[in-house]
């Protein structure tokens, strides 16, 4: 097959040394700044973007693959051993891996999740592979019209079922779709909403939104709160060496293998990522143990089986994205507005136009992963030190970054101001409970979904119903439909699990108090 | 164990609800946004020529603005709150200090307007130093030091041996030559 010629000259041009160093950088930068608590996985890509700016298109890639993987997983290190609730993909990881660290199983804890993380990432990988090229040949034959149903769908999952109010969600997708019509309309040359500014006519960059809503909104809310008093964090006690006993080894490897299998299909619809797949892997684990009262006091299942569908999910995420130009999580949307910085655009045409870049990333993709397991479990203590760094420094280091990376956007101060309204418009959604995703995404597709729609209007002359007698546009809404109420059903079972989690948690509490 | 509360993992565990009037004014302009948004497809110049035009797709924009917008503000008066996202270094039973934001955002701004007089490293280490000590650094020339080191290295590696523009300022202007 000449996929698999494709994926091996990938890996000649990606294991090249010059491209490991660049690999192993991403994955050391992301992992780093991913593990440093109030920093998710898309305010780390979405921080470190700048830095590959200076790179050619390859090495960017390879980086921006090290970096993405990273930041995936320094999350779940934070919410094991840090005992305040943080970002929601890794709240379920938080839930045993806190108790298994407070037990003094931290190390075990954490190689339960980064060889969970490998294997995961590893297989989801291979299906990315397979998948991806079978998907871009099928996504050549759709016309606009199939898009605009795509984009439909990504708009009200990521918008209306993520996310705790469906409202506040499409609020926030109406924002963003508002903040991407700035600037001149490619189709007509007219201007739209730049109220005459020079610095709007060419738009707003994503960049800016995202860097200001992730790092300047999160500086802001939690300056405006800081948790006082020391840092609530966990020792590890012996060290890595003593990581698993054979019985741990013996409880993981079904988990690790089952998160994959919920983790990768759940990424590779749009159904909002790794949220929902680690949900339902600890849902599942729960339900499959035979130790059942060990849920909820550290059963290192409900850390190996999540952490897995975390990152399988992960992986899935990049395959609409690769095949159909379609980010489905905030994360993906900021992925996706760096490859159209560095010249590429994701699409279906992606495989046959651009062979050589998207199979160095596949191939860069499997090296990050290994890279990603050789550094994690020797460097444990250094990420425990990350998490040490006094608050204060630690924010303003991220507002400075932030920055940073406007500043480097254009060099023009224009831009700082830009990120500053941004930011505090972050604030303001944190504060009252709008979802920051449907934002990022509405940005990156609005304008998609506005040239599609012309597109398709322009073909059918003007008959809306196009939309709908496409086949392929009719059963994506079907689709849809079912996904809603699923997704409905699905998040009310969610909130009374987290519910009745609560309870049970705060009951032990009292107990062992 | 103390006996504060200690917050758990888990979206319930919020505390305090977050401020209703605040709520009903930030829905509020997300309305009014969605007006304005409508009201500005009307200033769109439609050429002629073009079948679906430039000002077919703000419209849509506007109206899922305005109407979400609208749904949030009844959810609000009817006493459906928000739930405040919950964050590592958040504590949610603290009030909002709102001397401390001003603060943060008045460094943001003071950083870009000196970034043309006093050249980027400095600007961004004032900004540094400035936004750990209001964050309650203990000390304030360590906070300003460890900005000069940070900005400092940035620049270099940044400005001078990537290539990125930053502009070095007056007091540096020495280093560009040795590189």
């Amino acid at each position: 097959m000449d996929n698999i010629a494709l994926l091996l000259e990938g890996f000649a041009t990606a294991l090249r040394p010059e491209y490991l160093v660049f690999a192993f950088l991403g994955v050391l930068v992301g992992t780093a700044v991913g593990v440093l608590p109030g920093i998710g996985p898309a305010m780390t890509v979405a921080l470190l973007l700048p830095l590959t700016y200076t790179l050619e298109p390859a090495a960017a890639l390879i980086t921006f693959a090290g970096i993405y993987y990273g930041g995936m997983y320094g999350g779940s290190t934070t919410s094991i051993l840090l005992n305040t609730p943080g970002e929601s993909a890794s709240i379920v990881t938080a839930i045993e891996g806190n108790k298994m660290a407070r037990l003094g199983r931290g190390s075990a804890a954490l190689a339960t999740a980064a060889l969970g993380s490998f294997v995961a990432g590893s297989i989801a990988t291979v299906g990315l592979t397979l998948l991806a090229p079978l998907l871009a040949s099928l996504a050549v034959k759709l016309g606009p019209a199939d898009y605009v149903a795509l984009i439909v769908i990504a708009f009200v999952t990521v918008g209306a079922l993520l996310g705790s109010s469906v409202w506040r969600g499409m609020t926030s997708l109406g924002l963003g779709l508002f903040i991407g019509l700035i600037g001149t309309d490619v189709l007509s040359g007219q201007q739209r909403y730049t109220l005459g500014l020079p610095s709007f006519a060419d738009g707003i960059d994503v960049v800016l939104v995202a860097v200001g809503l992730f790092a300047v909104g999160e500086a802001l809310y939690v300056a405006a709160r800081m948790r006082s008093g020391p840092i609530d964090l966990i020792p590890i006690t012996g060290g890595w060496r003593t990581w698993m006993t054979k019985d741990d080894w013996k409880r993981s490897w079904r988990p690790w293998l089952r998160g994959t299998a919920i983790g990768f299909p759940i990424g590779t619809i749009p159904a909002g990522g790794a949220d929902v797949a680690t949900f339902l892997s600890y849902a599942a684990e729960k339900k499959l143990s035979k130790k059942k009262g060990e849920f909820g006091r550290g059963a290192i299942e409900g850390v190996a089986g999540p952490e897995s569908a975390n990152n399988a999910a992960a992986a899935g995420v990049l395959v609409p994205l690769l095949t159909l130009g379609l980010p489905t999580t905030a994360t993906a949307a900021i992925i996706l507005s760096a490859f159209q910085s560095y010249g590429i655009q994701p699409g279906p045409q992606l495989f046959t136009n651009q062979p050589g870049l998207v199979w160095t990333l596949i191939a860069s993709l499997y090296i990050g992963n290994v890279i990603l397991l050789v550094l994690n479990l020797p460097l444990v203590g250094i990420w425990v030190k990350l998490l040490q760094i006094p608050r204060p420094y630690l924010y303003a280091g991220i507002l400075t970054f932030a920055a940073f990376g406007a500043f480097a956007v254009n060099f023009s101060i224009v831009d700082i101001a830009i990120l500053l309204v941004i930011g505090v418009l972050g604030y303001f959604m944190r504060r009252y409970g709008y979802p920051i995703a449907p934002l990022v995404v509405g940005l990156i597709l609005g304008p998609m979904a506005e040239a599609q729609i012309r597109r398709a209007l322009q073909l059918s002359q003007g008959d809306l119903t196009t939309f709908v007698t496409h086949p392929f546009a009719a059963t994506a809404y079907l689709i849809l439909g079912v996904f809603v109420v699923g997704g409905l059903w699905l998040r009310r079972r969610q909130r009374l699990f987290e519910d009745t989690m609560t309870a049970e948690l705060a009951v032990q509490d009292a107990v062992t108090k | 164990m103390t006996s504060a509360p200690t917050p758990r993992p888990g979206r319930t565990a919020s505390g305090p609800r977050p401020s209703r009037i605040g709520e009903i004014v930030f829905a509020s302009m997300c309305i009014s946004l969605g007006l304005f948004a409508f009201i500005g497809t009307f200033g769109i110049r439609v050429p002629e020529t073009n079948r679906v035009g430039p000002t077919v797709f703000p419209m849509l924009v506007a109206v899922l603005l305005f109407a979400s917008g609208v749904a949030v503000l009844i959810a609000v008066l009817m006493g459906r709150l928000g739930q405040q996202e919950q964050s590592e270094d958040v504590d949610l039973h603290h009030r909002t200090d709102w001397l401390t934001l001003a603060k943060l955002v008045g460094l943001v701004v003071a950083h870009l307007f000196l970034i043309p007089i006093i050249g980027w490293a400095l600007a961004a280490a004032i900004l540094f130093g400035g936004a750990a000590w209001t964050l309650g650094a203990k000390r304030w020339w360590m906070a300003l030091t460890v900005g000069l080191a940070l900005c400092l290295t940035l620049q270099i590696l940044f400005g001078e041996l990537l290539g990125l523009s930053l502009p070095l300022g007056p007091a540096l202007g020495w280093i560009a030559p040795l590189f």
